[in-house]
């Protein structure tokens, strides 16, 4: 940059200081605010201050972290009539010559915000993971060793919760926004400021989580039913505002995709031609759109009933526990889709790449993604068959539940189809497909017996449950992640993790995250509720078998980690240009993808999946040249 | 090609012995939650058509999934080219989509039948009034379960509204648990009879079942409850014959007697008390 920088661009690089600035000053207003303003009759003794003082601090904290990124200047400077941003602006904004320093700050690159997701979907998944560890170390026993009944049920809400955070976007986030503009051959988001603030809502809802260790903890786990909410000391605020700013980040970027897909697509790219796993994120963010205001609607309701002592979900004051536990359920079934679709998405989408095959069946794949979407909205009360609420639906329930099988089995009738007699190629990225399917189809099956209703009565809310949503959010979503970041890390940075011990590495995690859960599975059958930290002695041999499997699980998960730090970040081994001989657009672009993606977007596109004519998704016509700034 | 062909036969084979091997398996093993109650032989009975539905089909996808991945891997430097793909074939997408609406649909079918032998009207209370004294071991007869922060009680209420600490049920009656809560939602779960009822303040939730082995059986709270939900957890529930039953009865009657005054009258709901929600 020749000219010099402006003040608007000096405090934008310095916005993560200011944020934290704003976070303290914001802080500091809403607790005092809260604190004595809110007139608040509660006697609970805390010396640490109050409900409204604590919930309005960290709201205020909040808004205080995002005006010092910077999410304000744009608004309120063209509410004050500032001119609009001129090319060089947004190029500035989208990090141009920004170096490392753009991961930093507010930027409107979906690519510098896709590695931003990456990163803290890594940190949320160790955290979580050492969460697990410590959960695992006390259940060797059946009574209390090393943590105490406050401390274990405060360990339970953390890990739960965090890795809740971690896989509402553990797919989406990193790879729904690096790389669906360039699937659709758009040069940026539609609404680019708002794709970076769902990012930048992670931060801190992770940190105000984290921080109820320091105000008491909460003992609802991470469905925070209510009354027990109401009965929470400070440290259950912290689970309502963390999980409010996660609701915002989930609905705001189902928005940002859904109008990014529907508005930005290159011409000669109708919706019939679009990748797999774009029709998987358009339809997870219709999920996330309609199913996430529920779940902040039910988190103010409760942070009213703790401040402003209004009675939703108490029953003395004429409310109903059931009304949270409808709300929550609402958003809380669609939200297990959001987890899983993008993996189905991903894993059709390296299908055909490792079988040198198209994808067979893509409209029936689109049509079942759509009717999971769909049946997902109405199947909410199977987490309720013996709560006492509306029995005489239950069959309803029962029946909408075991219908989602339906359209779930198509995905592994797709990925049949095309594996039908090809020459697989097993590479890593395969592997942990191989994974995916096996798992996903335990947890598939497990969800039979929890869908129909007389099962149900004996295995709700046993370990059995806890077992079977691991084999589909950890077995399936998060083998579906390890896969897409051995396979799209050369892409991204550049520099590939693809190494022998790879391929050690998936055998271990695939075998002891299987005997961990299988010995799970074993003693919910056998009758433990979830979430004990004592439980009856006959069950401790199993116990003993998951938490020896868990730490090897651990270790395992570990070294991947240690693997792509060590590979990528030390080693820096740098990686083929297309080094899965993909046919998608998104590997015909160059590495590092151009700052706007396109200079000239190709017009004519078909499905990426001609592996039979090797034709490329995109026809770029003469070499791309690099984009070369205002 | 011969080799895979024989790969594929043997494939075949090592699913047809796994499927009926773990069929005729599930069908000599224990399946749970046991026999101790008709609803629990019911769950049983559910799983175990479930376990053995489930299981040939779940070794089938396996087996294809093994077959397609691991039997079929090739290598890049010495690659063979897949056979030609599969184009949209229309018949096999019908017949798979087909095929698994009618293993669901008669799961549903089947599922919403059991419920309505076992649970005829679950969950709604079947009166206003506590019921009268069952006439015979088929008229339910009916027990109330209270939670509240970290312990069950029961009441009997066809027995002058008696509250003990300990459950104790006579063998072969059949039995209507009306479960409801003091504070925060719990859950009853008394595994060998296969009940497991939420126990919500100000509703009552019902669940019948007929216990039919004596013996000393577990009862735990299934709901997350708070501090010591763990703990909430009870050793000593006991399933005894009608001799005992009437004797335990009228040693309760006798213990109870004088702290009868100071109990609130029987109902099947109790207003949970406002202060402990901190107020
Ligand atoms: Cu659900
Ligand atoms: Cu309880």
């Amino acid at each position: 940059m020749s000219t010099p920088p402006t003040l608007a661009r000096r405090l934008n690089e310095w916005g993560l200081l200011l944020g934290v600035i704003g976070a303290v000053i914001g802080f500091i207003i809403g607790f005092a605010v809260g604190t004595h303003a809110i007139p608040y009759s509660f006697d609970e003794d805390n010396s640490l201050g109050s409900d409204p003082g604590i919930l309005l601090g960290y709201a205020l904290s909040v808004v205080g972290f995002l005006a010092g990124m910077g999410f304000l200047n744009y608004p309120i400077g063209r509410l004050l009539g500032a001119k609009r941003p001129t090319e060089e602006d947004n190029a500035y904004m989208h990090g141009e010559g920004g170096g490392l320093t753009r991961y930093f700050r507010m930027t409107t690159d979906h690519k510098v915000i896709g590695l931003q997701y990456l990163v803290m979907i890594l940190a949320f998944l160790f955290i979580g993971g050492l969460g697990a560890m410590f959960i695992r170390t006390e259940l060797l026993t059946p009574s209390p060793t090393v943590a105490n009944a406050q401390s274990y049920l405060t360990l339970v809400g953390l890990h739960s919760t965090l890795m809740i955070f971690m896989a509402s976007a553990a797919i989406i986030g990193p790879f729904g926004n690096y790389f669906v503009p360039i699937m659709i051959g758009a040069r940026n988001m539609a609404f680019p400021r708002l794709e970076a603030l769902t990012f930048w809502l992670l931060p801190p809802a992770g940190l105000i989580l984290l921080s109820t260790v320091f105000l008491g903890g909460f003992t609802t786990g991470w469905t925070g039913y209510a009354p027990l909410a109401d009965q929470n000391v400070l440290g259950m605020d912290s689970y309502l505002i963390a999980f409010a700013l996660i609701g915002m980040s989930i609905g705001l970027s189902g928005v940002n995709m859904i109008a990014t897909i529907m508005t930005k697509r290159a011409p000669g790219l109708p919706l019939s031609r679009m990748p797999i796993f774009v029709w998987s994120v358009l339809v997870t963010s219709f999920l996330g759109a309609l199913a996430a205001p529920a779940l902040i609607a039910a988190v103010l309701m409760e942070v009213f009933d703790r401040s402003y002592q209004t009675t939703f979900f108490v029953p003395a004051g004429g409310g109903s526990p059931y009304l949270w536990e409808n709300l929550f359920w609402f958003f809380g079934h669609p939200e297990v889709y959001i987890f899983v679709v993008p993996a189905f998405g991903l894993v059709m989408e390296m299908l055909p790449v490792f079988t040198r095959r198209p994808l067979w069946g893509y409209r029936v794949a689109v049509g079942g993604m759509v009717g999971i979407g769909l049946l997902s909205f109405v199947v909410w009360q199977h987490h309720l068959f013996v709560s006492g609420l509306a029995p005489s639906l239950r069959p309803f329930y029962m029946f909408s539940t075991e219908l989602i099988s339906v359209p779930t089995g198509i995905i592994y009738l797709v990925a049949l189809g095309t594996l039908w007699r090809a020459r697989t190629r097993f590479t890593v990225p395969m592997l942990f497909i191989f994974g995916f399917f096996f798992n996903f189809l335990i947890g598939g099956f497990t969800g039979v017996f929890l869908s129909d209703v007389p099962s149900d009565f004996t295995l709700h809310a046993s370990y059995f449950v806890q077992a079977h949503f691991h084999y589909t959010i950890m077995g399936g979503e998060v083998f579906a992640l390890m896969a897409a970041i051995v396979y799209y890390l050369p892409k991204m940075t550049g520099r590939t993790m693809d190494t022998k011990l790879l391929r050690f590495q998936f055998w271990a995690v695939f075998i002891t995250f299987n005997g961990t859960f299988i010995s799970l599975i074993s003693v919910g059958i056998l009758g433990m509720p979830r979430r004990v930290i004592s439980y009856a002695a006959y069950l401790q041999p199993l116990n003993i078998s998951a938490t020896v499997f868990a730490y090897g699980l651990g270790l395992s998960m570990a070294l991947f980690l240690g693997i792509l730090l060590w590979e990528v970040v030390i080693k820096q081994k740098v990686a083929a240009r297309n080094p899965w001989e993909s046919l998608g657009v998104e590997w015909q672009v160059p590495t590092p993808v151009p700052l706007f993606n396109f200079d000239q977007v190709p017009v004519a596109w078909s499905l990426p999946y001609d592996y039979d004519t090797g034709k490329p998704a995109a026809d770029f016509g003469p070499a791309v040249p690099a984009f070369s700034g205002a | 090609m011969r080799n895979r062909a024989t790969a594929i036969r043997v494939v075949i084979i090592v699913w047809f012995i796994l499927a009926v091997g773990g069929d005729v398996a599930l069908a000599f093993g224990p399946i749970p939650p046991g026999q101790a109650s008709d609803l629990a032989s019911s769950e049983s009975l559910t799983i175990l058509l479930l376990a053995e539905i489930g299981w040939p089909i779940f070794s089938a996808v396996l087996a294809a999934l093994f077959f397609t991945m691991v039997v079929n891997r090739t290598a890049p430097p010495t690659e063979e080219p897949s056979a030609a793909a599969l184009r949209g074939n229309t018949r096999a997408q019908t017949a798979w989509i087909a095929g698994t609406l009618v293993v669901v649909l008669s799961l549903a079918v089947y599922g919403t039948v059991a419920l309505a032998i076992d649970q005829p009207g679950a969950g709604v209370p079947s009166q206003a009034s506590a019921l009268a004294m069952p006439t015979s071991t088929s008229q339910p007869l009916e027990v109330q379960v209270i939670a509240q922060q970290w312990w069950f009680t029961y009441r009997y209420p066809t027995y002058g509204g008696i509250e003990t600490p300990q459950l104790v049920l006579p063998v072969n009656q059949k039995i209507e648990f009306n479960v409801t809560s003091l504070d925060v939602v719990h859950s009853f779960w008394f595994y060998a009879l296969g009940v497991k009822a939420d126990a919500v303040p100000l509703n009552d939730n019902v669940v019948t079942a007929t216990p039919t082995k004596i013996g000393t059986y577990r009862i735990q709270c299934a709901e997350l409850c708070g501090l010591w939900h763990g703990n909430m957890a009870d050793n000593t529930a006991m399933v005894v014959s009608p001799s005992d039953f009437a004797a335990w009865i009228q040693q309760e009657t006798t213990l109870d007697a004088p702290i009868m005054k100071y109990l609130l009258p029987y109902s099947h709901t109790y207003e949970p008390s406002p202060t402990i929600y901190g107020s």
